[in-house]
C-alpha cells in the first residue's frame, strides 16, 4: 500500500504542492486528476523519490520509501525520452537491469514485452528509427519490464493517437489483472474514468476531492433533476439532500408530468466543481 | 551508492562508448598520429637519402682511404678513375647527388665538388672527414694511426639532474612532451564525450526515467568512471602502438640517428615511478575534469548550449598544457612548483616535473593528496548540481540560480 501523507514541496517562491494526501491499496488503480500546474507531476516525482518532500511523507507498506523499495516501482514520465542510438532490445534490457533484473529472466521478459507490443521486427533496430507510436511502446516496456508492484504513469494518454491509446489501455488492463497497482495522472477526466478504482482531484497543489466514483458522487452538493411535461423537458439544480420522492409527489399534484429523473453527476462535473476557479 | 547499479551504468556506458564511431575514429587518428610521430624521421631520412650518395673520382691511392673516412657520413656509390669528367649522366647512372674529385698537390689533397644541389654539401663535414688523410700524407703515418692521434674522448656529465648524460635528458624530454600531449588530448577528448553523454540524456529527456530508478550520484559516478576507463584503454593502445612501431628498426641508419628519440628505448628512461605517476595523475586529472564537465552538462537543455557552458572550462586545461611544457624546461622554477600543487593544473605540471627532475617524494604525495581532496570536493558539488540539473527544464539557468539551489 502506498501512502502519500500530506506532502508539500516548494521551488523557491513557487508552492508546487501545498498539501496532497491519498492512499493506494495494493493492486488498485488510482487516478490523480487536476488542471495543468496543479502539482501532479511534482507529486509523482515525490512518490518516486526523484524529489524529496519539504514536509509530509511517502510510505510504502508503512515504511519510508528507500532506494531498494523504488526498485519495485516503475515510472513513465510525462516527458518521455529514449536513447536514439540504442537498440530496442538493449534499451528495455538496460532498464530491466537498473531495476535489479538479471539473466536469464531478463532476456525472457524483454522478449515477452517485445512480442506483446508487436515490435518484434524492430527488436534489433536503433530506437530512433521507430515511429513515434512504437517508441511510446518501448517506453512503456522500459517502465514495466521488471513487473513493478507500483507503476506510475504521468499523463500516459496525452499525445497518443486513438489506435495507440487503445493499445496502451489494453496493456494497462493486463497489468491491472496481474495485480500491479497503477497511478495515472491526467487533466482530462474521461481518459481515466473507466480505468480507475479511486481518484484524487487536486488543484493549486491541494486535495480538492478524493475517493471512489460513488464516494465522490455522494458528497457532490447538487443534483440535476430532469422534468418532462407537455411543454418539453427542463433541468433544474437542487441540493443533493433533496427528498426526491416528496419532490415528485409535489410536482405531480400541480401539473401532468411525463418524465422525472434525478441525474447522478458525471466525473467531469465532479471534476469541474472540485477544481472550482482553477483553469480546467 | 548502490554497487550493482554502478556496475550496470558503468558497463552500459563503457560499451556504448567503445562501440561508438567517435571512439573508433579517435583511436584510428591517434594511431596514425603516433606512427607518423615515430616513423616520420625515418621516412624523411629516406626521402633525402639521395643527397648523401656520392661518387669519388681520383687516384686509387686517394679514393680508397677517402672512402673509409667518408663512409660514416656518405654512401659511396662508386669510385671512378682519375680524369673522369663529371657530367649529369655520371651522377644519374650512379644515383648520386654529388661527385668528389680528389687530387694530390704539394700542399696535400684538394677536393672539387660537383653537386646537383651545392647547398646540400657541407664543406665542414667533408673537411673533418678527410683531415686524417691530409695528415697521413703530410706525416707519413697511416690514416689509422692519425685517427687514433686525433680522436679525443669527450664525456659530458650533468650535475643535479636525474639523467646520466645530455642525450638521455633529451630523449626523456621528448617522451615526456609526448605523454603530456597524450594526457591533454585524452583528458579533453574523453571529458567531452562524458559531457555529451550527460547532455544527450538531458536533452532526450530520458534523464527523469533514469533518476527514478538510479540514484543520481551513482549514475554520475558510473559515467565518469566509464569515461576514465575508456581514456585509459585508449592511452594503453596508443602507447602499445608507439612501442611496437618504435621498436622495429628504422630503414635508414642516418635517419634513425637523427630521430628525436626512439620509442624502443622508452623503458630505459621511463622508470616505474614515472609510469605510475603518469597513470595516477592522468586518472586524477581525468576524474576532476569529467566530474565538473558532467555536472555542468546536466544544466543545459539544448545540445547547442553545451559549448557555451563547458567552453570556459577548457581554458584552464589549455593553460595547464602550456605550464607543463614550460615545466619540462625549468622544472624547479618556483611558480612551476607552485602550479604543480594546484588542482586541475597539478596532474599536468607535477607529471612534467617528475618526468624531468627529481621531485622529493613528499611533494608527490602532497600533490596526490591535494588532488584527491579536490576531487572529493568537486564530486560533492557536482552531485548536487547534477541532481538538480537533470530535472531543470526550461531555459538554461543562470549560475546564480544554480548556486541558490545548491545552497538550499
Ligand atoms: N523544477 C521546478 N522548478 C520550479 N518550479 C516548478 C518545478 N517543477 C514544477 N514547478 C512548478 O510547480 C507547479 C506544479 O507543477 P507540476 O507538478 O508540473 O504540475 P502538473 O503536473 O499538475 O501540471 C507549476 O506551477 C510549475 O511551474
Ligand atoms: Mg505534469
Amino acid at each position: 500500500m502506498l501512502e502519500v501523507d500530506h506532502v508539500h514541496k516548494e521551488f523557491g517562491s513557487v508552492r508546487a504542492v501545498r498539501d496532497v494526501h491519498f492512499t493506494i491499496p495494493d493492486g488498485t488503480t488510482f487516478g490523480l486528476l487536476g488542471p495543468n500546474g496543479a502539482g501532479k507531476t511534482t507529486t509523482m516525482r515525490m512518490i518516486l523519490g526523484i524529489l524529496t518532500p519539504d514536509g509530509g511523507a511517502v510510505r510504502w507498506n508503512g515504511q519510508p520509501v528507500h532506494a531498494n523499495t523504488r526498485k519495485h516501482f516503475g515510472y513513465l514520465p510525462e516527458e518521455r525520452g529514449i536513447y536514439g542510438k540504442m537498440k530496442v532490445r538493449d534499451q528495455i534490457a538496460y532498464f530491466g537491469k537498473l531495476h535489479g533484473m538479471r539473466e536469464p529472466s531478463l532476456g525472457q521478459e524483454v522478449d515477452r514485452w517485445i512480442e506483446r507490443l508487436g515490435i518484434t521486427q524492430y527488436a534489433d533496430r536503433p530506437c530512433a528509427e521507430l515511429s513515434k507510436g512504437n517508441q511510446q511502446k518501448v517506453q512503456v516496456a522500459c517502465a514495466a519490464v521488471h513487473r513493478p508492484q507500483l507503476l506510475v504513469l504521468d499523463e500516459p494518454f496525452s499525445g497518443l493517437d486513438p489506435v495507440n491509446a487503445d493499445i496502451l489501455l489494453a496493456i494497462l488492463r493486463e497489468l491491472q489483472s496481474n495485480g500491479t497497482a497503477l497511478v495515472l495522472s491526467s487533466h482530462q477526466m474521461w481518459q481515466l474514468e473507466d480505468l480507475c478504482d479511486r481518484f484524487c482531484i487536486i488543484a493549486d497543489g491541494e486535495n480538492r476531492a478524493s475517493g471512489t466514483l460513488e464516494e465522490l458522487r455522494s458528497v457532490f452538493p447538487t443534483r440535476v433533476v430532469r422534468i418532462g411535461d407537455t411543454h418539453g423537458t427542463s433541468e433544474i439544480n437542487v441540493p443533493a439532500t433533496t427528498d426526491f420522492a416528496a419532490m415528485l409527489r409535489e410536482l405531480v399534484s400541480t401539473k401532468p408530468i411525463t418524465r422525472f429523473e434525478a441525474v447522478e453527476p458525471s466525473l467531469h462535473e465532479i471534476y469541474l466543481h472540485a477544481i472550482g476557479g482553477s483553469a480546467a | 551508492m548502490n554497487m550493482t547499479d554502478l556496475q550496470t551504468v558503468f558497463a552500459a556506458e563503457f560499451l556504448r562508448r567503445i562501440r561508438s564511431r567517435a571512439f573508433v575514429i579517435g583511436m584510428a587518428i591517434g594511431v596514425v598520429g603516433i606512427l607518423t610521430f615515430t616513423k616520420l624521421p625515418a621516412l624523411i631520412g629516406n626521402a633525402f637519402a639521395g643527397s648523401s650518395t656520392i661518387v669519388l673520382i681520383g687516384d686509387e691511392t686517394l679514393t680508397s682511404p677517402a672512402e673509409a673516412l667518408l663512409k660514416s657520413d656518405y654512401d659511396i656509390a662508386a669510385k671512378l678513375p682519375a680524369g673522369t669528367i663529371v657530367t649529369q649522366a655520371v651522377l644519374r647512372t650512379n644515383k648520386a647527388a654529388a661527385a668528389l674529385t680528389l687530387s694530390k698537390t704539394r700542399q696535400g689533397i684538394t677536393v672539387a665538388v660537383d653537386a646537383r644541389d651545392p647547398s646540400a654539401m657541407r664543406r665542414a663535414d667533408i673537411k673533418r672527414d678527410l683531415l686524417p688523410l691530409q695528415l697521413s700524407l703530410a706525416t707519413g703515418k697511416t690514416t689509422a694511426q692519425v685517427n687514433a692521434l686525433t680522436s679525443i674522448p669527450i664525456t659530458i656529465k650533468t650535475i643535479g639532474s636525474k639523467f646520466s648524460n645530455s642525450n638521455q635528458a633529451q630523449q626523456v624530454k621528448g617522451i615526456a612532451y609526448m605523454l603530456i600531449f597524450f594526457l591533454y588530448i585524452l583528458i579533453l577528448l574523453n571529458s567531452q564525450l562524458v559531457t555529451s553523454s550527460v547532455a544527450e540524456e538531458k536533452t532526450s529527456r530520458i534523464a527523469e526515467l533514469l533518476v527514478a530508478s538510479v540514484d543520481p550520484a551513482t549514475l554520475l559516478a558510473g559515467k565518469i568512471l566509464a569515461g576514465t576507463a575508456i581514456a585509459v584503454v585508449q592511452m594503453l593502445i596508443w602507447i602499445a602502438a608507439g612501442v611496437l612501431t618504435g621498436g622495429s628498426p628504422g630503414t635508414s641508419q642516418t635517419a634513425d640517428a637523427n630521430a628525436m628519440f626512439s620509442l624502443s628505448q622508452i623503458f630505459d628512461v621511463l622508470t616505474p615511478l614515472v609510469i605510475v605517476a603518469f597513470l595516477a595523475f592522468f586518472v586524477l586529472g581525468m576524474l576532476q575534469l569529467c566530474t565538473i564537465f558532467a555536472a555542468l552538462a546536466s544544466l543545459i537543455n539544448r545540445t547547442e548550449d553545451l559549448g557555451s557552458i563547458t567552453g570556459p572550462l577548457t581554458i584552464p586545461v589549455v593553460g595547464a598544457l602550456f605550464i607543463a611544457i614550460a615545466a619540462l624546461g625549468s622544472p624547479g622554477a618556483p611558480w612551476i612548483v607552485t602550479c604543480s600543487f594546484v588542482p586541475i593544473l597539478s596532474p599536468f605540471v607535477m607529471f612534467a616535473r617528475i618526468a624531468v627532475s627529481n621531485v622529493p617524494a613528499w611533494q608527490v604525495v602532497l600533490a596526490l593528496a591535494i588532488n584527491l581532496g579536490a576531487l572529493y570536493g568537486i564530486a560533492l558539488f557536482a552531485g548536487k548540481v547534477y541532481r538538480v540539473g537533470m530535472l531543470l527544464y526550461g531555459r538554461t539557468p543562470k549560475l546564480s540560480q544554480v548556486w541558490n539551489v545548491i545552497r538550499s
